[in-house]
């Protein structure tokens, strides 16, 4: 089974913010956990208060709840809202469109599993590449002394190998 | 800052407003320096009135306090007056608040605005020439996409890095 090209592009667009915060390894799997548990956090509330949230107000509503939290974190922990565009880009692109279909989902309907999945995949998936990515950079930056990686140039070139892999994949026949 | 201009500067290429068919690359050209304007404009207009409220003496301590909410709150009703996308409007709040942290003068701010916007604007007339250029090359189909734009990115960044650390 191929894993679809709307996937990796959803975690590289949230990736790129992430690339202005001046971190090491440690630190931006700190904020790429967070950022998540966010997302995870906000599709979940988003779901169960939908009722609540018809149409044309829930994008206004999500905006508002994006600089609420954006706030808040800054005045706990000092970590500049940058973020905010990583969990925008991980929310799929449905949630801002008005005219997408407001018909009620039951909660025992099949929809709901694969809903879930997508999300959590898309979490774990960014969570995964960000690790990816700041490891390369700490030991090609600071181990190998790599000038390049201390500029976005180095970064965006192992990308751009990454998504070649993922475009180049084999198809796997399901057993 | 310059991290900021080549990640901004890839998602307002990639994610931005509507973009021009390449194939009228004047066109293109037109759109990505209207955008560039109002992203300036609106950028120095929050920073301008950022400067005001901590001008006055009662609301500084409130505006030091909220200042992501008053920023957020404000780019949001800018971007949504101009029928702006949800990117703009991201892309403005973060880099005004960025820009802010520095707590320096009105002016430095604004000339800070001004090389961002002039950045990211650079940026994405070289990333609309490059790909340009690319539709009369023969690109392997496995390279078409996200690669080659990663790649094109890579490169552009490269080559301004150079230009923007007599700046930053």
């Amino acid at each position: 089974m191929k894993l679809p090209e709307r996937f990796f592009s959803r975690v590289l667009l949230a990736y790129l913010p992430l690339m202005v915060y001046p971190y090491g390894f440690f630190r931006s799997c700190v904020a790429a956990a967070w950022i998540v548990l966010f997302f995870w956090g906000s599709v979940l509330f988003f779901w169960l208060t939908r009722r609540f949230f018809f149409r044309p107000v829930l994008k206004h509503a999500f905006f508002l709840w994006l600089i609420v939290w954006g706030q808040a974190v800054w005045a706990v922990t000092k970590l500049p809202p940058f973020w905010i565009l990583s969990v925008f880009f991980l929310t799929p692109s449905p949630f801002f469109d008005d005219r997408a279909s407001t018909d009620p989902v039951r909660i025992f309907s099949k929809k709901i599993p694969r809903y879930a999945f997508e999300r959590i995949a898309a979490g774990i998936g960014f969570a995964g590449f960000t690790a990816l990515l700041a490891l390369v950079k700490d030991v090609a930056a600071k181990d190998l002394g790599l000038g390049i990686f201390e500029q976005p140039a180095g970064t965006l070139l192992v990308i751009a190998a990454i998504a070649f892999l993922w475009k180049n994949q084999p198809y796997q026949k399901r057993g | 800052m310059y991290f900021l201009i080549i990640a901004f500067g890839f998602l307002l290429a990639v994610r931005g407003a509507k973009p021009a068919p390449l194939q009228d690359p004047k066109e293109g050209l037109r759109r990505v320096w209207r955008e560039a304007v109002d992203f300036f404009l609106t950028t120095a207009l929050l920073v301008a009135l950022w400067i005001v409220w901590t001008s006055v003496g009662k609301a500084q301590a409130l505006a030091r306090e909220y200042a992501f909410l008053g920023i957020g709150a404000a780019s949001y009703l800018l971007a949504r007056y101009q029928k702006k996308t949800d990117l703009f409007f991201l892309c403005v709040a973060v880099t005004v608040f960025a820009v802010l942290l520095r707590q320096e003068g009105f002016l430095t701010s604004l000339s800070w605005v001004w090389a961002i916007s002039l950045g990211i604007a650079f940026f994405q007339v070289c990333f609309l020439g490059l790909r340009y250029q690319l539709l009369l090359s023969r690109v392997p189909s496995s390279m078409k996409g996200w690669p080659l734009l990663c790649l094109l990115a890579g490169f552009i960044s490269m080559a301004l890095w150079g230009i923007t650390r007599l700046v930053f």
